[in-house]
């Protein structure tokens, strides 16, 4: 199947006539891509997706969650997380309170890092951590808190690297037990996270494109990651704004380890090593 | 020049220093929404997709693996035959799945120029044989010859 400019832009228009949702502003490529694919998941063509994109609200909740799903995973890019705790971390100690939100949480494979090193280091009961998606299907898959455990791909070697290891001393070796975390059940290749866990966070249904601070505090630590790769340069400036307004001087900003900021926000963070903080 | 190699995901650095020692040109894994410039090769990082956007400007993108590859060949193929048309070449080298096949095919169909490393010469010859059954494609070369061929063209 094939898609057209027009195509693309009359779904645009749809979506943003018919429903809440404003699409307008994000990366093409990615969008046509999903677009396309949520087409041919559900056996429709161009024509019977804007019917029913008019006529039909719930069936609009559907392809949204469809068009909105990243992925993410246990400690993803362990140089990240050591610059977490070795840096981001300990200048955080003696807070009496630490609030983290992670914006477009996805199914919370992050969160679920951040609490693991947060405990590590002995911070997770002053921590407050918010989590906040677009999509309410994979918000519910982050508050299970269970995932494929996928043994044969390594999935638990970034576990390793940050949770076990330490990069700057090689000789330390912390033998920190999975078990202490989550229980991995071989036989349905899963993996399922402790209650202590799964029931901390606060989650929320949240639009970075439309809405403001859905928490209503200020923060110490914002995770926003591959997430605006999927927004065009507007969009991302706009988002810049909302987290420079919400974050406490020099508190972090955490992105994806291909993004960056551009545009009039670059001069109000300052990047060292993967984290940028606010001027 | 755009490179798009199946790597392992979690080894993040050390790549792009190996090929430029050996390169001419510099040769940098892009950012997202990196302008595209001449004389330069990009390499597509680890656990992305890297595609090729209209105003000439890459982006990455974390979507689902494709053919279990992320980076997808597919992918950069595709994206970057409907920003090039007819100006791109597409080569596929040695390599261990079908991921490409479908991409190259798109290189053609728009217009571009295709080349397959020989698979007489491939260390593995899944990805090229795969797309020479898609694809009708222009040449069949050995590396050196390859080499040759894009020297000449400047």
């Amino acid at each position: 199947m094939t898609l057209t400019e027009q195509d693309f832009q009359l779904f645009l228009f749809a979506l943003k006539t018919s429903s809440k949702y404003d699409f307008s502003d994000y990366s093409e490529k990615s969008l046509k891509r999903r677009l396309l694919k949520v087409l041919t998941d559900n056996k429709l063509n161009i024509t019977a997706l804007l019917n029913k994109i008019k006529n039909d609200p719930l069936f609009v909740e559907k392809i949204i969650k469809e068009i909105t799903v990243n992925t993410t995973e246990l400690f993803r890019d362990p140089q990240v997380w050591h610059a977490i705790r070795y840096a981001v971390l300990p200048k955080l100690k003696n807070n009496s309170v630490i609030n983290i939100w992670h914006a477009g949480c996805s199914t919370g494979q992050e969160v679920y890092s951040m609490m693991i090193v947060l405990n590590e280091l002995g911070m997770l009961d002053q921590a407050k951590i918010y989590a906040s998606d677009l999509n309410t299907d994979v918000m519910e898959q982050a508050q299970k808190g269970e995932y494929k455990y996928r043994f044969n791909i390594g999935y638990l070697d970034n576990f390793d690297k940050v949770i076990k290891e330490n990069p700057y001393n090689y000789e330390e070796y912390y033998d920190i037990p999975y078990d202490k975390y989550f229980t991995i059940d071989k036989a349905s290749d899963t993996i399922k996270m402790h209650d202590f866990l799964r029931q901390k966070p606060v989650y929320k249904k949240h639009d970075l494109v439309k809405e403001g601070n859905p928490m209503y505090v200020k923060f110490d630590i914002i995770f926003c990651r591959n997430v605006i790769i999927y927004f065009n340069y507007n969009l991302q400036s706009k988002v810049f704004d909302l987290f420079h307004r919400n974050l406490y001087d020099n508190s972090a900003l955490i992105l994806g380890m291909h993004e960056t900021i551009l545009g009039s926000y670059s001069v109000k963070f300052q990047k060292k090593g993967h984290v940028y903080y606010k001027n | 020049m755009l490179l798009c190699l199946h790597r392992l995901k979690h080894v993040r650095s050390g790549f792009v220093e190996a090929l430029s020692l050996k390169s001419n040109i510099p040769i940098e894994e892009p950012n997202d929404k990196d302008q595209l410039k001449p004389g330069r090769a990009y390499l597509a990082p680890a656990n992305y997709h890297m595609y090729v956007e209209l105003a000439n400007r890459i982006a990455l993108s974390t979507d689902a693996p494709v053919n279990h590859s992320r980076p997808s060949i597919d992918l950069s193929f595709i994206t970057a035959a409907n920003a090039y048309r007819d100006k791109l070449i597409g080569i596929i080298l040695s390599g261990a799945n079908r991921d490409g096949a479908f991409g190259l095919k798109t290189v053609a169909d728009k217009g571009g120029l295709t080349i397959v490393q020989d698979p007489k010469e491939c260390e593995v010859k899944t990805m090229t044989e795969s797309a020479m059954q898609l694809t009708k494609v222009d040449y069949v070369y050995s590396t050196d010859e390859i080499i040759r061929f894009l020297s000449k063209i400047k």
